[in-house]
């Protein structure tokens, strides 16, 4: 019997070997990784003991980076001075009238420095409820025109302020409202009766002032459209590669609430320094209630003042410690044994399929 | 003769009238009872147009005029001149692509805050790739109509037989068809090589009938069968015009001025293919979408999956969305715009937009501005990937699995469409043929019986199951002796060779032995030696029967229409060859009531006896009362035959005395000679001789079942997809498959409807077509609320048994009458498997629709002939089964695999991970996109709700076809929870799918939810942190920094979150999510850096460089993301800890396990046991309880009139036969009289 089945399971070898010899014609797919899914591949599982190692790799990279970053935010002095409604004289209501009309608008503020400011100690000026982002706004410049004396009139996304009077034969150099619109209050520092100089140098990104706005371009019309003046004007002897105001107002703000850089003074101001500014309150906020703001500050490695990235960082370095702390708790408590098959769905209640 | 039938054509034609006419139903129920033929119709009959054609034969001038069609088939969707306009207008059919269209449209008007470019570019690339996809697969299609259509064909051309291509034949021509060839068109039968002007055709391809029918030619045309003769033949058909009927035809012949009535009968269709016949020649008559076949082919109705029309609504959800997104920043805009803003210059003449004076317009306006800002939120690359993703999955794994690979027919997998891929991982009901899909149609004599003792040592396939799921391997052994060849498989050396002779009772295995040689209606065929003979039979059972004889010496090798002739050896004593021939006096033949068949014979020696068998219930009522022991022995073999999935029969004789004989022969002629009830008397007749018999034995044959197919089931079910087995067998037949394949077992409760009861019996008898529609119907409901509430009641108790419903086509046919139908529903899917038995082709389609449509669950029909059609494109998903002869249920599919088997892999494997991946590519795409839109969203609130967009133009249209596309895809390939074993180890995985559980609307909202987090962490954290100086240099951020920087977070948060929801990482994981954010960065690098020639207006000119510079880049690129990522990551954390899926555990219980190399089966558990004491162990673990199922199911469809014919006897159709065809009618047209 024994000698038979061998006998058998011999000829059975032989004889399944015959089909699986090559034929011609065969249909049989080629194998290859690919067409029989077999790549090979990490399995990641997101195992307890993973989470928690997640969280604290986190917690621990997070919490120095958050600490360095607010000591960096903490290390910078601002000083922040709104000015807008004082710098309208008293007894002036309809200070929308008063802005329009032409005149002498200066107006003086004293800042005291509440701590040592190493130079350079830069001036900005804040605006609020100011929408450059507003489509009508942003589109509303002509980057050719800018970049390139020879395109001087190609100002047909600049409308209204394209050509003086609409008339289309004298293009606006720079056009649009944007420039249109340029921020003209002015500000002068003196400590002790000792002018403090403001560098007007070099506060533009250098990209701007060398790609887009061209050194060959100057400024013609600029403000002679209508009665009705947007802001400052230009000086027209020289080219808009040098009107550093322009370029840094042009780099429109992502948000209505924006800073943007007016000068560097550059001097160490001391704890405790007097400083008083006299300003020209030019610039129609007004009509929009919009707040303008004067802001000395110094900048750290992480640039000005701004806690938020320290307090996110800190934040998240936290929470995962703390959830780190939670699921080892938790996993301590009431473990749940890896690959249990009591946990498939099948076993759990095998009467409900 | 044919007077008759044309009679019967007449007939045939009233009835298609009848559903028009419903007044004269009453006279036409008389005509109807006299002739007992109905019109069968698959699926719906085209009303006939009026007229008729002529044809003339052989005459191609002669039928010039007319202008019949060619015979070139096409079956391609465009040509090269539609494919663009159509191409174009199915792409545009589609929501989304119009959406975009519109929005391309939109966004070139002055409205648009983004450039036309932003929604071109994406549009066009997915339109490309669509289109590019389209043609190749009608070009596919194209190639498939050419090879179909230049198969050659003889015809007759100038008294020469000369082959020319299917497409080139026209109506009229004289072909000639040889053996195993396929008709080409619909044929005129002229005439045949065989005596009598008959043929035999195989309609597997129409109707999946595998046994042979036979066509009769007009006596007139049998001689022009030479071609010097058939170019004589000039004959004017005048026949009805092309429809779609096929068992209806009615025509004239005009021919040597006489006129011939045609009917069926002389019809030949295409897709049928000739048999026992060396050629046949024919005139052409239909031609190609003309023919009967083409007609009733309907256009492949185009599936969509559950999963694509839920995507439809996820999408008209995020309409919505957008909808509400767009109307807040609307009001918002009439409500901000005010001329206070003076640096915005709204005083002077302002387009509408803007203008302050009329806050409606600008509200209205502002609302399509934001729709073409917001488009984005719509992923319109989704199709496309989805498309791409299937078209890879079917093309590149389903097609080319070696696991679905057959070897013995050579046969890959096929998908044939790849848009249904994700809806295999969520079938619920499968719905199966029979033959040809779950078992083989092969029938091997395997067991027998002989006076009580058992012989054959074989393990059937559900004997193996058992024994497998039971965690023992058994191996196939088989002994030196065991001789196998086509319907023999025995293994048992104590009948072999003579060796019966030293059994305990040696006259009884003689009486065997010559039973199965002489009781049959078997016609041999070729050299009258053992090995060369072959043995035409109408039902394979009969076939093995013979050849089981044949094996064990007494080999039958010619048929007289009065002898049979056997070669017997070793009866007298061992080693000696005598011819016997044995006189046949009469056949009583088998019929579905009698459900047996005797033969009287007489020996050479003058002995008379009746050979009997059938099944056990008949043969033990009839036996005379002696040898009670035997009785009882027998049963129990019988019982355990059938429940090992054997069909049996019992063989009986008796002796006859010839007196006795004599007086019973002529009550016998006298009945068969009678007019009027001919087949109710010879039945009678038959009942007087077929009594006090003597029981031989049994036989058991197994009805090969597909390799695999219990353990296939088996798996199945575990994954909780509950399957049909709808057959046109009978019965029995259908029950034993069941018990065969473990659908049904003895531990099961049962309901069976059947219309096989004698009070219906009775009815019918009566004729009253009313009556019996009425009476059966009753009959339905009855049994349908009795069944129902018994199953309610099992169900309530906490262990019942599982239900099993087997119902019959009849009963079907009534129990799907509208007012029926529910309580069907009902009772139906509360059983674990159902049998359909005696359904015809548009029943399956029915009952298919009634699940899918009743149910509302995911459907699967598999079957593999022509009948399973209609089933198969009724069903969600249709697999064909390929490798064999007919093509047309593959040419209906949407899948085809060669085995059913293979049903594992591509449902368990195939269609889980499809699911799996589908579903996490859709929700990934929703993310992103809403993620994404939603920043400019909040955006929006930040910029007076003017519509200024956020992105750049080229960011945002790049965002969806470059920066984020490709890892989505990888994940909708690569994806894979658990290896392949472990999805078919762990069936119970499929469960998953089956309840959605992957893309319900809770997952979307999760989704949402972190979408909507993520985009405020984005949006916020870098606006508040841009606020300041951002370097040490003091100098500020523009727009265009912080949506810079805020596009970098999104789009290294977006690649990195798909990473987190992978289950496997390949290396193409990190190519793609690494290359995508690389992407990102070249493109700015290069972007950026350069002068565009164009203005491009806000420029971000320089933009990465500046931000580059400053350390916060780093710093916020550091936090954002993983602050964005912090709650999904919590969320997967809890999840796997507290609520894990059932993928998670497998995942975790394998986890140290390498990926086995090939799909090797794990499941091979090495024992310790011999071979022997394996398969001994395996035996005695099979159930050994008592059934009263005894596996009769010897069934022949055909089997009467085949033998009849043979003999030169038409005979009619036989009751069942016409009550078969009756059960395949759609419904009665006949209003029941209430």
């Amino acid at each position: 019997m024994m000698s038979s089945n061998t006998a058998s399971s011999s000829a059975v070898v032989a004889g399944s070997a015959d089909p699986a010899a090559p034929r011609r014609n065969s249909k049989k797919p080629k194998y290859s990784r690919f067409t029989q899914q077999e790549l090979p591949a990490c399995k990641p599982i997101l195992t307890p003991r993973w989470v928690i190692s997640a969280f604290l790799l986190v917690s621990v990279v997070f919490i120095p980076i958050g600490v360095a970053s607010l000591f960096a935010s903490r290390d910078v002095v601002e000083i922040v001075d709104r000015y807008e409604s004082d710098c309208i004289p008293p007894g002036i209501n309809d200070k929308v009238n008063y802005i329009q009309t032409p005149g002498d608008k200066s107006c003086n503020r004293t800042i005291k420095v509440p701590k040592h400011m190493k130079k350079p100690v830069y001036v900005y000026y804040q605006l609020d409820n100011f929408y450059q982002n507003h489509r009508r706004y942003v589109k509303s410049r002509s980057d050719a025109q800018l970049r390139d004396n020879s395109s001087a009139s190609d100002t047909s996304t600049c409308k209204p302020e394209d050509t003086v009077n609409g008339t289309g034969t004298l293009p606006i150099v720079p056009c649009g409202l944007i420039a249109w619109s340029l921020f003209n209050d002015t500000y002068s520092f003196s400590r002790n009766n000792l002018q403090l100089i403001v560098n007007k140098k070099d506060i533009s990104w250098k990209s701007d002032r060398e790609h887009k706005f061209g050194s060959d371009v100057y400024p013609k019309n600029f403000q002679a459209n209508g009665t009705l003046i947007g802001g400052a004007s230009l000086d027209p002897t020289k080219p808009l590669s040098e009107q550093e105001d322009l370029i840094v107002w042009m780099r429109t703000a992502a948000l209505p609430t924006f800073r943007k850089l007016y000068g560097k003074i550059e001097v160490d101001l001391e704890q405790n320094d007097v400083i008083s500014v006299t300003l020209q309150n030019n610039y129609n906020t007004y009509s929009f209630n919009g707040k303008k703001k004067l802001v000395l500050s110094t900048t750290s490695w992480l640039g000005g003042k701004n806690d938020f990235l320290g307090i996110a960082y800190l934040t998240v370095g936290g929470l995962c410690f703390f959830l780190a702390l939670v699921f080892t708790l938790v996993y301590l408590v009431k473990p749940r044994r890896l690959g249990d098959p009591s946990y498939l769905s099948w076993n759990r209640n095998p009467g409900g399929r | 003769m044919s007077g008759w039938e044309w009679d019967r054509v007449r007939v045939s034609r009233l009835g298609t009238r009848m559903g028009r006419n419903r007044n004269n139903y009453s006279t036409l129920n008389e005509r109807v009872r006299s002739t007992r033929t109905t019109t069968v119709r698959l699926g719906h009959v085209t009303p006939q147009a009026p007229g008729h054609r002529t044809i003339y034969c052989n005459d191609r001038e002669a039928n010039q005029p007319v202008r019949f069609k060619g015979n070139s088939i096409s079956t391609t969707k465009f040509n090269f001149f539609t494919f663009l306009p159509k191409g174009l207008f199915e792409q545009f059919r589609r929501v989304a692509n119009l959406y975009f269209l519109s929005i391309s449209i939109l966004s070139a008007t002055s409205i648009s805050p983004v450039s036309p470019i932003t929604n071109v570019v994406p549009l066009s690339l997915v339109l490309f790739v669509s289109l590019v996809k389209e043609a190749f697969e009608d070009w596919k299609r194209l190639q498939n109509d050419m090879s179909i259509n230049s198969n050659l064909i003889e015809v007759l051309l100038d008294q020469k037989w000369e082959p020319i291509p299917w497409k080139k034949l026209q109506v009229g021509d004289i072909v000639r068809v040889k053996q195993d060839g396929f008709f080409p068109a619909d044929l005129l039968f002229l005439a045949s090589t065989n005596s009598d002007g008959v043929c035999y055709i195989e309609t597997a391809n129409l109707d999946g009938e595998t046994n042979l029918k036979i066509r009769k030619a007009l006596e007139r045309t049998w001689d022009f069968l030479t071609p010097e003769k058939a170019s004589e033949f000039k004959g004017e058909v005048q026949c009805e015009q092309p429809n779609n009927s096929l068992y209806t035809f009615t025509g004239n012949l005009l021919f040597q001025k006489q006129t011939l009535p045609l009917s069926p009968n002389q019809i030949l269709l295409r897709g049928c293919s000739l048999r026992n016949t060396e050629y046949i020649v024919g005139a052409v008559v239909f031609t190609g979408h003309e023919t009967k076949v083409m007609m009733n082919a309907n256009d492949v109705p185009s599936k969509r999956s559950t999963l694509e029309r839920k995507l439809d609504k996820l999408i008209l959800m995020l309409f919505g969305v957008l909808f509400t997104m767009c109307l807040i920043g609307a009001i918002g805009s009439g409500i901000f715009i005010d001329r206070k803003y003076y640096y915005l210059s709204l005083s002077k003449s302002v387009d509408d937009q803007f203008n302050p004076g009329n806050r409606l317009l600008v509200a209205v306006l502002t609302m399509f501005t934001l729709i073409t800002l917001y488009s984005t939120i719509i992923p319109i690359s989704l199709y496309v990937s989805i498309e791409m993703v299937k078209f890879i999955q079917s093309t590149q794994y389903i097609n080319k699995d070696l696991h679905m690979y057959h070897n013995e027919t050579n046969t890959p997998a096929l998908a044939r469409t790849s848009n249904l891929n994700e809806e295999l991982g969520q079938v619920e009901y499968i719905f199966s043929d029979k033959t040809g899909t779950l078992t083989r149609n092969l029938m091997e004599f395997f067991k027998c019986s002989i006076g009580g003792e058992v012989y054959g040592t074989g393990i059937t396939e559900i004997e193996k199951g058992i024994a497998q799921r039971n965690g023992l391997k058994v191996e196939d052994r088989k002994s030196a002796n065991a001789v196998h060849e086509k319907g023999f498989n025995f293994d048992d050396a104590r009948l072999m060779r003579g060796a019966w002779r030293n059994e305990p009772n040696p006259d009884t295995c003689k009486e065997f032995f010559r039973c199965l040689a002489i009781c049959h209606t078997v016609l041999p065929e070729g050299e009258e030696s053992p090995e060369k003979i072959t043995y035409q039979a109408a039902s394979p059972d009969e076939a093995a029967l013979v050849t089981a004889a044949k094996n064990f010496g007494f080999f039958f090798y010619r048929r007289t229409p009065t002898m049979i002739y056997v070669r017997e050896s070793n009866v007298e004593k061992m080693g000696k060859i005598q011819d016997v021939s044995y006189e046949i006096l009469n056949v009583l033949e088998f019929n579905s009531t009698r459900k047996r068949q005797s033969v009287v014979c007489r020996y050479p020696d003058g002995r008379l006896v009746l050979y009997c068998k059938g099944a056990d219930s008949v043969i033990f009522e009839r036996l005379a009362s002696v040898n009670d022991d035997l009785r009882r022995v027998t049963r129990e073999q019988l019982e355990q035959f059938g429940s090992s999935g054997l069909r049996t029969l019992c063989l009986a004789y008796r002796d006859l005395s010839p007196d006795m004989y004599e007086s019973w022969n002529e009550k016998f002629i006298q009945a068969k000679s009678s007019l009027r009830d001919r087949e109710r008397k010879l039945d009678e007749v038959a009942e007087l001789i077929e009594k006090d018999l003597i029981l031989i034995g049994c036989t058991a044959i197994e009805d090969k079942l597909q390799e695999g197919v219990p353990a296939c089931i088996e798996t199945l079910s575990r994954a909780g997809i509950k399957i049909w087995v709808l057959t046109g067998d009978k019965m029995e037949t259908a029950i034993n498959i069941a018990y065969a394949c473990n659908l049904i077992n003895n531990d099961m409760k049962q309901f069976i409807i059947s219309s096989e009861t004698d009070a219906i019996r009775e009815v019918e008898d009566r004729g009253d077509q009313v009556e019996i529609a009425r009476f059966i119907k009753e009959e339905v409901k009855k049994e349908l609320k009795k069944c129902l509430e018994e199953a309610q009641h099992s169900l309530r108790t906490v262990s019942g048994p599982k239900l099993a419903l087997v119902i019959d086509g009849k009963c079907l046919m009534y129990a799907l009458d509208p007012t029926l139908r529910v309580m069907l529903l009902n009772l139906s899917l509360n059983c674990t498997s159902v049998v359909c038995c005696r359904v015809s082709p548009l029943q399956k389609a029915q009952v298919t629709t009634l699940v899918k449509k009743g149910a509302r669950k995911i459907t699967l029909s598999i079957g593999d002939g022509a009948n399973d059609v209609s089933m198969i494109q009724a069903a969600h998903i249709g697999i064909g089964i390929s490798g064999m002869e007919g093509m047309q249920a593959v040419m209906a599919s949407d899948f085809a695999i060669a085995q059913f088997r293979f049903l594992t892999d591509l449902l368990l494997v195939h269609g889980r991970w499809s699911y799996l991946r589908l579903c996490k590519v859709v929700t990934y795409f929703f993310y992103k996109n809403l993620t994404f839109t939603l920043t400019q969203f909040w955006f929006t609130f930040h910029t007076g709700f003017s519509g200024q967009r956020f992105y750049d133009d080229w960011f945002q249209s790049l965002y969806n076809v470059i920066f984020t596309a490709l890892p989505v895809i990888i994940v909708g390939l690569f994806d894979k929870d658990v290896s392949a074993t472990l999805s078919k180890k762990y069936p119970e995985l499929y469960m998953e799918g089956i309840k959605n559980v992957f893309f319900k609307w809770r997952v979307v909202a999760v989704w949402a939810f972190f979408s909507l987090y993520q985009s405020l962490v984005f949006y916020c954290f870098v606006t508040a942190s841009s606020k300041g100086a951002k370097s040490s240099s003091g100098k500020i951020f523009g727009l265009w920094d912080v949506s810079t920087m805020t596009f970098t977070c999104v789009v290294v948060t977006v690649n990195l979150r798909l990473l987190l929801m992978c289950n496997s990482i390949t290396r193409w994981h990190y190519i793609s999510v690494g290359g995508s954010i690389l992407a990102w960065f070249i493109f700015i690098f290069i972007y950026s850096g350069i002068m565009t020639p164009m203005d491009r207006q806000e420029n971000v000119y320089f933009v990465i460089y500046v931000l580059m510079s400053t350390l916060y880049f780093y710093v916020t690129l550091l936090l954002v993301p993983i602050v964005a990522l912090f709650g999904d990551f919590i969320y997967q954390g809890i999840q796997r800890w507290f609520f894990p899926y059932d993928y998670q555990i497998v995942q975790e219980i394998h986890r140290h396990e390498p990926e086995s190399a090939g799909r090797s089966d794990l499941l091979e558990i090495g024992n310790q046991l011999t071979p022997a004491e394996a398969t001994r162990y395996a035996i005695s673990l099979l159930p050994q309880e008592r059934s009263k199922h005894t596996g009769f199911a010897f069934d022949s469809p055909g089997y009467e009139s085949f033998f009849a014919a043979q003999l030169g006897v038409y005979a009619p159709q036989k009751a069942w036969d016409v009550a078969r065809r009756a059960s395949m009618k759609s419904r009665p047209k006949i209003p029941l009289k209430k």
